[in-house]
């Protein structure tokens, strides 16, 4: 631990001689300005201090500045160190030493240097060759397939390199970024009114979470908070969507052990949250129902009938997983795959089910509430075991939470009338960070907004994040394990490449 | 396992029975945008549209270009008197001008026809199906997905998913098609033997949608193949993908079933 226990900021877990200077900022983010050169010291004090990696990344409003954000005691810390270089070299430093931060600053070294190519095999992060292979293997009649970026069956594209002797697998590689868009660079320039079509459509599986953050940032960046019937909105969409992604995610376990019935039975009910999501907002995806300030409209179905379709889904549910559950070839598969040490996790920063598999109580809705979530009180739902069946019980705990929510959110969308939407300031400017628990895991939007038109936007995806993480979950498991364990991990290539 | 089996059959039928019958969109599906008057408009409506779908020509004629439409529905918010959803899944089309509405009087020459025709005796009811993602949001695998999912059901229609593109006689491809996407695209299209079709699934894989044009390539699959059917969407909903399909497949002749 750090020696220090006060600071000119009155921050426990900064050393004392750092000179920190503490900035206005909106609720639940703590900005801090450091000098570009101590910038590596105030993050290693926040790791200390048992901080979660967030990302790293250059922001442009005040100054050009390298921003770090770090989470820690229901608080977004921001170190903020201006510099006129940019600064990625400092970022670089902190990928280092901290697993979690490697790639982000992979990526914003790559960004800002074109022509850097310092990782060992020449392979660019950023800019992936399917045709380059990592020839340096772990051992005699190790050999690597290059799986991806063209896979089998229907799944996004993203390039694994596994090692093996054919039935062990001493190493992976995971290579993203083959669907990189240029979705940041997308939202420059755009009205904040018409960014959330961008956000809606970074990660598709992930509409409503990402449409949240990207909204709630440009919302706190201007000061124009929603009013609490829109929120409640937002909350039903986003419980919906993330029920919708955890049975993806279950049918898909399903079908990799040949058990159809119960992946016909699961994509029924996940096709029954898609329906119910079109007859909502008339998108399966519930495009087009959040906009910044608000949401567009209200449901388009009667609450009673809502609940009525919570009611008949949860029944269907409950009798599916039970024989899920109780099916031993299944679990037999899943149980033991995929161990992830809760130590290794933490060191990853990993977020979403997959920490909470892990034991880690981490959930962006329980940390740093927002929207109807202050109210609503999420109940965090964790196992200790690490492995792939972990990761999908953790999934069953919290479909049965977001029928409670959903439940709850809906008896006061009866209760309480009251406006939809707030509008913006028309020619507004700020920056601010927004967030939101996507099904993947903690989603963060950092928005710069200048006289009404977005300047500059980063995404910290949730993907991204957890993907590191991949490389070192097959620590006792064979090949045919593979699919298990990506499965259980129910990432998205597309919000990862942005 | 007989609990599981029991648990299918006390349910009744829910798979479609499209295309042999309609299958209606639910009220408010945003399934694509409708012009309700293209007659004397003023130019500025096509700065309502994010993405340059909406167009209006000299003759102040309003166009709605589908293949760049990501169903924002911006457009539908500040002209309800000139633009409106159709509650409608069916919007693939065979090719790239037929996805601009209104059309014009006389019909768009479809040189595709009589190839598509032909493929359609080679492959008819024994049709395997490869994708490749390009660079989509995730949604549009999603939907394809869903497709062997009982609602859908498309092996019905003989339909099969293959796992490797020499076995495959359509691919469909989703995404704006990204730099790193661009070389595993063309070879798995190679690979494949003829007679073979390919489906762009997606405003993405059909113009480019929402993406950065220039350096990122990513300008829709059209730069770089020719694409046989166009299904646009964002995404397009699974019976949009299966009208696709059986349009690839030459099952779907004048609309009307050949099967």
């Amino acid at each position: 631990m750090t020696s220090a226990i006060r600071d000119p900021a009155g921050l426990p877990y900064l050393p004392a001689h750092l000179e920190v200077v503490r900035e206005a900022a909106p609720q639940a983010e703590l900005r801090l300005r450091v000098a570009a050169t101590d910038f590596d010291l105030a993050a290693r004090a926040l790791k200390d201090a048992g901080a979660r990696f967030v990302t790293v990344f250059l922001a442009d409003t005040p100054e050009p500045a390298l921003v770090g954000a770090f989470a820690l005691q229901g608080e977004l810390i921001v170190l903020r160190a201006p510099s006129s270089d940019g600064g990625a070299h400092a970022a670089t430093a902190i990928g280092d030493w901290w697993p979690a931060a490697r790639w982000p600053a992979q990526e914003l070294l790559e960004r800002q240097h074109p022509t850097v190519g310092d990782h060992p095999t020449r392979h660019r992060l950023t800019a992936p060759d399917a045709d380059l292979l990592d020839h340096r293997v772990a051992g005699l009649d190790v050999f690597t397939i290059p799986y991806g970026p063209v896979r089998s069956g229907i799944f996004e594209a993203i390039q694994f390199q596994i090692e093996t002797g054919g039935e062990d697998v001493p190493h992976i590689q995971t290579r993203p970024f083959f669907k990189h868009r240029g979705r940041e660079q997308r939202f420059v320039g755009l009205t904040p009114d018409d960014g959330v079509y961008v956000a809606e459509r970074v990660a598709g599986i992930a509409t409503v979470a990402y449409a949240t953050a990207y909204s709630q940032a440009v919302e706190r960046a201007l000061d124009t908070p929603p009013p609490a019937r829109a929120e409640r909105w937002r909350a039903v969409y986003g419980e919906l969507e993330r029920m919708a992604c955890h049975l993806d995610v279950i049918a898909k376990e399903a079908e990799t052990t040949a058990l159809y019935v119960g992946q016909a039975r699961f994509q029924i009910l996940k096709e029954q949250v898609q329906r119910l999501r079109a007859r909502l907002t008339g998108s399966r995806f519930a495009r087009g129902a959040i906009v910044p300030g608000g949401v567009r409209r209200d449901g388009a179905i009667a609450l009673d009938e809502l609940l009525a379709a919570v009611d008949h889904f949860e029944r269907d549910l409950r009798r599916d997983r039970r024989l899920f559950l109780g099916t031993a070839s299944m679990t037999d598969r899943l149980i033991g795959a995929g161990r992830l040490d809760r130590t290794l996790v933490e060191e990853y920063s990993a977020i979403g089910p997959l920490a909470r598999g892990s034991g880690l109580s981490t959930d962006t809705r329980h940390e740093r509430p927002y929207g109807d979530y202050e109210r609503l009180g999420v109940r965090v739902i964790t196992r200790p075991e690490g492995d792939a069946m972990a990761r999908v019980n953790v999934r069953f705990g919290e479909l049965a939470e977001s029928l409670r929510l959903l439940r709850q959110a809906i008896d006061q969308l009866r209760r309480h009338d009251g406006q939809l939407a707030n509008p913006l300031p028309a020619s507004g400017s700020g920056a601010a960070f927004g967030w939101a628990e996507a099904p993947q895991g903690e989603l963060v939007i950092w928005v710069e907004i200048r006289d009404g038109l977005i300047h500059r936007v980063h995404i910290a995806s949730p993907s991204l994040r957890n993907w590191a993480l991949f490389d070192h979950a097959f620590p006792r498991d064979v090949l045919t394990d593979f699919a298990f364990i990506e499965h259980s991990f129910g990432l998205t290539p597309a919000g990862a490449d942005r | 396992m007989l609990e599981w089996i029991a648990r299918g059959l006390h349910k009744r039928r829910i798979t479609t029975r499209y295309p042999h019958r309609e299958e209606r969109a639910p009220a408010g599906f945003r399934g694509s945008i409708a012009v309700l008057d293209p007659e004397d408009a003023a130019s500025d409506l096509a700065r309502l549209c994010p993405t340059g779908a909406i167009t209006v020509d000299p003759q102040r004629r309003l166009r709605v270009d589908q293949g760049r439409c990501i169903l924002c529905g911006a457009c539908v918010q500040a002209a309800p008197e000139r633009f409106a959803f159709e509650h409608r899944y069916e919007t693939a089309a065979r090719t790239r001008s037929a996805l601009t509405v209104p059309q014009d009087a006389e019909p768009a020459v479809e040189p595709l026809r009589a190839t598509l025709g032909e493929q359609a005796r080679a492959l008819r009811r024994s049709i395997h199906v490869r994708h490749i993602d390009c660079g989509s949001d995730g949604s549009e695998e999603w939907e394809i997905q869903a497709l062997w999912n009982p609602y859908y059901d498309i092996q019905r229609l003989g339909f099969f998913l293959t796992a490797a593109p020499r076995h495959a006689d359509v691919l469909l491809v989703t995404g704006p098609v990204t730099t790193a996407m661009r070389q595993p695209l063309e070879r798995t299209w190679q690979v494949m033997p003829a007679p073979k079709a390919l489906v762009a699934v997606g405003t993405d894989a059909c113009s480019g949608g929402l993406s950065v044009p220039g350096e990122l390539g990513a300008g829709g699959v059209d730069a770089l193949l020719a694409v046989d059917v166009y299904v646009p969407g964002s995404p397009p909903p699974p019976i949009a993908i299966m009208h696709g399909l059986l349009l690839a497949a030459g099952l779907l002749v004048n609309d009307a079933v050949a099967l």
